[in-house]
C-alpha cells in the first residue's frame, strides 16, 4: 500500500480530483515529471482538453516514453476521462497521433444523432465483473466527453448516449474512467476508491501491514 | 442521452452567498462552500455561482472561494460574471470550476467564445443569455444583469453562439424570473432546437413547472430562491420527477 502518484501536466484542473482523495483518505504527490513520482504506488492520469494537446503536455514533461515502461513494470496506472482515452491507440480527434496503446481500441466521436459534447449524468451497466468494480451496476456517474471509446473486451462498464461506448476499462494492471469519478457524487467517490484500493493505494479505512 | 439536471444557481457577492430583497438589500446565505456542501448532500446535479460583483480588485477574493468550493463539492459546478478574457477563464478553471458562464463580454465581443473553446474546449463554455419578449425582435437579448436592451434577437444570437463553440446555454427569462408563473415553454421550444444542452432559467414556482421545461426540450432546470429558501427541497423535486418518467438522478 503506498502514495498515489498525481500526473500534472496543465490538462485540467486537479483541485477536484486532490480534493476528492483527500475526502476519501488517499495520500498522493503531484508529479510534473516522472522524477517527481512516488518510488511505488498508482500513478493517475487525469486530463481535460484536446488529446493532441495533451499528448503533446506529457511528451514534453517526459511521462509518454515513461508511461509504458512503469506500466510493464507492474505499476497500477489510471486514467480519468481524457486520461482514459490517451491510453487507447488513438482517437479521431487527432488522425496520425499515436495514443499510448496500454489499450487495445479507438476512440471515436460522439453522434450523429444525440447532443455533442455529452454533458451530465449517465447511469452505467456493468459489461464484465471485475474485482476492481464490484457492485458498479447502476451507478450514476458524471460525463463531459464528445470522443469515447468503443466497447471491446476490457471494458468493465458501458454507458450509452445514441450508441454504448466504454465506460471503464481495465487491462492488467491498467484501467480507465471516461466519466469524472470525482465530480460523480457519492457513487462516483464510492467507485474510486474501489479502483483505487484495488489498484494498491493507501487508504486508512484499509491498513496493511 | 444524459438525466435531466437539477441545478442551484447562487449569487456571490465579496465571497458570500448572498440574496437579494426587494432588488436592494442583500441578505447574507453563507460561504460559497458551505451552500455548495449542501446542495451536494441533497442531490442537485451541479451548481452554478454568479458573482453579481466581479472586478478586477476582487479577483483573488474568487478565485480562494472557487478553491474552497472544488474541494468540497463531489459534483460539477459553473462560475460566471465578469468573464471577459481567456485569463479571467483560466484563472476561475485552474482554481477548480469546470465551466465557466461568459454573459456581456461575449455579446460585446463575441470571439470571446471562440478564444474560449479553442482554449479549454466548448464544454467549459456555458453562454449564459438574459431575454425578454419583444414586439419586433421576437425574445430580444439583454446585458448587464437585463439593464441593457441590445438589437440582437434571441434565437439568433443562440445560433451564433452555438457556431462560435459554446458548449450548453443557459437561458433566462426576464419577463418569468422571479414571478414563480412558470418557465417561458415558447422560448424554450425554439432554443432547443440548437445541437448543445440548454439549462432553463427563469420563473419556476412549482414542481410541474420544472416538468414542462424539460418536456419542452430543456436538458437542465435552474431556479434560486425556491431551493434556497426550502420552499421545494431538491429531493422532493427530484422524486416527482422521476415519478413522471423523466431519467433523473436519485
Amino acid at each position: 500500500m503506498s502514495t498515489l502518484t498525481l500526473i500534472d501536466y496543465d490538462a485540467g484542473n486537479l483541485a477536484s480530483l486532490e480534493g476528492a482523495l483527500e475526502r476519501l483518505g488517499f495520500s498522493y504527490v503531484r508529479a510534473a515529471s516522472p522524477d517527481q513520482a512516488a518510488a511505488s504506488g498508482p500513478v493517475v492520469l487525469p486530463g481535460v482538453g484536446h488529446f493532441e494537446t495533451a499528448q503533446r503536455s506529457l511528451r514534453e514533461r517526459g511521462w509518454w516514453s515513461e508511461l509504458p515502461g512503469l506500466v510493464a513494470g507492474g505499476r497500477p496506472l489510471l486514467g480519468i476521462c481524457l486520461g482514459l482515452q490517451l491510453l487507447a491507440e488513438g482517437s479521431e480527434e487527432a488522425p496520425g497521433i499515436p495514443g499510448l496503446g496500454l489499450i487495445p481500441g479507438l476512440v471515436r466521436r460522439l453522434g450523429p444523432g444525440v447532443k455533442v459534447p455529452n454533458m451530465g449524468w449517465c447511469q452505467a451497466r456493468q459489461a464484465r465483473p471485475h474485482p476492481a468494480l464490484p457492485d458498479a451496476s447502476g451507478a450514476w456517474l458524471y460525463f463531459v466527453h464528445s470522443y469515447a471509446l468503443e466497447p471491446t473486451d476490457d471494458t468493465l462498464l458501458v454507458a450509452e448516449h445514441g450508441r454504448p461506448f466504454a465506460a471503464a476499462e481495465a487491462r492488467g494492471s491498467v484501467m480507465g474512467f471516461q466519466p469524472h469519478p470525482e465530480k460523480s457524487g457519492p457513487d462516483g467517490l464510492r467507485l474510486l476508491r474501489a479502483a483505487l484500493t484495488w489498484m494498491g493505494a493507501a487508504a486508512p479505512e484499509a491498513p496493511c501491514s | 442521452m444524459p438525466a435531466k439536471r437539477v441545478i442551484p444557481c447562487l449569487d456571490v457577492k465579496n465571497g458570500r452567498v448572498v440574496k437579494g430583497i426587494q432588488f436592494k438589500q442583500l441578505r447574507d446565505l453563507g460561504h460559497p462552500a458551505e451552500l455548495a456542501r449542501r446542495y451536494d448532500q441533497e442531490g442537485a446535479d451541479e451548481l452554478v455561482f454568479l458573482d453579481i460583483a466581479a472586478s478586477l480588485e476582487n479577483r483573488g477574493t474568487r478565485e480562494a472561494w472557487v478553491r474552497d468550493v472544488a474541494r468540497e463539492l463531489s459534483i460539477p459546478f459553473t462560475v460566471g460574471g465578469g468573464v471577459s478574457s481567456v485569463d479571467d477563464a483560466r484563472s476561475l478553471l485552474r482554481a477548480g470550476a469546470d465551466k465557466v458562464a461568459v454573459n456581456t463580454a461575449a455579446a460585446l465581443r463575441p470571439e470571446l467564445v471562440a478564444e474560449l473553446a479553442d482554449a479549454f474546449g466548448s464544454q467549459c463554455v456555458v453562454a449564459a443569455v438574459d431575454v425578454k419578449r419583444d414586439a419586433d425582435l421576437g425574445w430580444r437579448v439583454y446585458l448587464k444583469g437585463g439593464t441593457a436592451p441590445t438589437e440582437l434577437a434571441a434565437v439568433e444570437w443562440l445560433w451564433e453562439l452555438n457556431d462560435l463553440g459554446a458548449g450548453e446555454i443557459l437561458l433566462t427569462s426576464m419577463d418569468r424570473d422571479g414571478t414563480g408563473d412558470g418557465f417561458d415553454l415558447p422560448l424554450l421550444d425554439l432554443a432547443s432546437e440548437l445541437p448543445i444542452p440548454l439549462i432553463a432559467s427563469g420563473g419556476a414556482g412549482q414542481e410541474v413547472h420544472f416538468l414542462e421545461a424539460l418536456e419542452h426540450g430543456a436538458d437542465a432546470v435552474l431556479a434560486a430562491t425556491l431551493f434556497h429558501e426550502g420552499i421545494l427541497p431538491i429531493p422532493r423535486l427530484k422524486a416527482y420527477l422521476a415519478q413522471q418518467g423523466l431519467s433523473i438522478r436519485i
